[in-house]
């Protein structure tokens, strides 16, 4: 789950010519650590949300990597 | 391409269908009645027309009964055709809460909530697509009765405008097609006289034609038309 979720977010930052992140780790806030605007993230939703059948969005907004997997595990 | 068009089963939904179809394009139409106009227009494109009879003032469960059971992630989506809508005619004074709610739930809040899975679809395809919602003349003219329809129809352009604005950066486009009136059941409870007077604040004094209307939705949505974005085009005869 949470490789598949790296997967996701290195693919929108190579998008974005950033360079890949190695690992995930649950304080990692998505905005300011792994550098994810408003549209990324919403890109993000969709890309978990066919992976996974949830939206991670649904009841408000997520902050960081340990709540989207707090989430999933559901 | 793949088009979602809304209210397909009659009048205009009808026509833009048929409009598509013609240029090649697969449509996934969606009305509450399955109309034997509609399935004439299946037998002639078999296999490039689909339909799910959705009620449309249901806004809560549009994920599970759009997206879920018919225009799943696998089908990459190029365009959405919010058609739909449902009239309530009354003077402001009779105004009725209740209708109120379930034109919005139709006109407004559904169209919003296809909109929002509409542009996830193009966001996991990353599709530069195209979304039209037809709007009416009364927006913008005012006529006796209309107030509670034309109200709803103004969100739908502002949410258009807005709509365009903040997507435009992934290459979404979102128009608004403002028909003039036209010979189709949603005006079928004027008179004869009404539809005189009408016609007459036309330029072109007659009513609007529906094909007209249809190939503009389709122009709207084609590449075509790359460079429109957050505009409302008047089909209306010059109601000017």
């Amino acid at each position: 789950m949470k490789n598949k979720l790296l997967v996701i977010i290195n693919d929108i930052r190579r998008a974005k010519n950033q360079p890949v992140v190695d690992d995930l780790h649950e304080n990692d806030n998505l905005r300011s650590d792994l550098g994810l605007t408003s549209f990324d993230l919403a890109e993000l939703t969709v890309r978990v949300e066919d992976e996974f059948d949830i939206d991670i969005f649904e009841d408000g907004l997520v902050n960081t990597v340990g709540e989207i997997l707090k989430k999933l595990e559901k | 391409m793949n088009y979602l068009v809304t209210g397909c089963s009659r009048g205009v939904g009808l026509e833009i269908c048929r409009v598509l179809l013609s240029e090649g394009h697969d449509v996934y139409g969606i009305a509450r009645s399955h109309s034997e106009e509609f399935k004439l227009l299946e037998c002639d494109y078999d296999g490039k027309l689909f339909f799910k009879s959705i009620d449309l003032s249901d806004c809560e469960n549009v994920r599970k009964n759009v997206f879920r059971e018919f225009v799943h992630n696998g089908i990459q989506l190029h365009g959405y055709v919010n058609n739909a809508a449902m009239a309530y005619d009354d003077i402001v004074t009779n105004l009725n809460l209740g209708k109120l709610r379930q034109m919005y739930a139709v006109n407004v809040f559904t169209p919003m909530m296809i909109t929002k899975y509409v542009l996830r679809n193009m966001l996991l395809h990353h599709t530069q697509g195209s979304i039209v919602h037809i709007s009416s003349v009364s927006v913008h003219t005012g006529y006796k009765g209309l107030a509670m329809y034309a109200s709803s129809k103004g969100a739908l352009e502002a949410f258009s405008k807005d709509t365009a604005r903040e997507w435009g950066e992934r290459g979404v486009r979102s128009n608004v097609v403002v028909p003039g009136f036209m010979e189709t059941q949603m005006s079928s409870s004027l008179t004869a006289e009404q539809k005189d007077r009408i016609y007459k604040r036309t330029s072109l004094k007659a009513a609007t034609d529906v094909h007209s209307v249809a190939e503009t939705v389709a122009f709207l949505l084609s590449e075509k038309a790359c460079s429109i974005t957050g505009q409302n085009i008047c089909v209306d005869n010059g109601t000017i």
